[in-house]
């Protein structure tokens, strides 16, 4: 799975911890999740998604394997 | 501030440990078989809880949550590790021992041995998880 956290991340200019904070969990977190080595739940999907106004099926891009 | 007072209870805790261990090992002229393996648990979770109260502490500091999904779910993954290393360790530990070094383990050394690699195993999978992430992810 490949996410567009880091683009839409860099649209708002915003950083992995400005983001943490945004949504309230750790920065690694975000990190992890933006280098696909961990897979959020889908609460925390959602509270990226609407962090970086967008929505979950456009943040995440998964493999049609 | 509830999590704060929490990593000063902690951190009081674990320089009390440390303060007691050096006290004992610097007092006892000799240490048995039956002290090395307390002395070792208790350093090994003095070392991993000096560990998770500093990664706390950083995470206060910059109005970050200690805790969140990620950090429960490797919390939960780094316990089922623990778990199976100390059943394995129960079944094969005497076995291993008794082919190596010709030597027969009592209960409280065997009970020992487990406490201590299921600790070990826990702390280490935990720091693993929680540095570097869920590598297997990508391989799925």
């Amino acid at each position: 799975m490949k996410t567009r956290i880091k683009e839409l991340r860099a649209r708002y200019n915003l950083t992995q911890e400005d983001l943490a904070r945004k949504i309230g969990v750790r920065r690694e977190t975000i990190h992890f999740i933006e280098k696909g080595n961990y897979n959020p739940s889908l609460n925390l999907a959602h509270d990226i998604a609407r962090a970086l106004q967008t929505t979950i099926d456009e943040l995440f891009i998964f493999d049609e394997k | 501030m509830k999590d704060k007072t929490v990593i000063y209870v902690g951190i009081g805790l674990v320089i009390m440990v440390i303060l007691t261990l050096a006290f004992y090992v610097l007092t006892t002229a000799t240490i048995t078989l039956n002290e090395i393996f307390p002395i070792t648990i208790a350093l090994v979770l003095v070392i991993f809880a000096l560990y998770v109260f500093w990664d706390r502490m950083k995470n206060i500091r910059k109005g970050l949550p200690v805790k969140d999904e990620r950090i429960m779910n490797i919390s939960y993954k780094a316990g089922y590790y623990g778990f199976m290393a100390a059943i394995w360790t129960a079944v094969g530990a005497n076995v291993v021992i008794s082919i190596l070094f010709n030597l027969e383990l009592t209960a409280s050394h065997l009970t020992g041995i487990i406490v201590m690699v299921s600790g070990l195993v826990f702390a280490i999978s935990y720091l693993l998880l929680a540095r570097a992430g869920d590598k297997t992810l990508k391989e799925e």
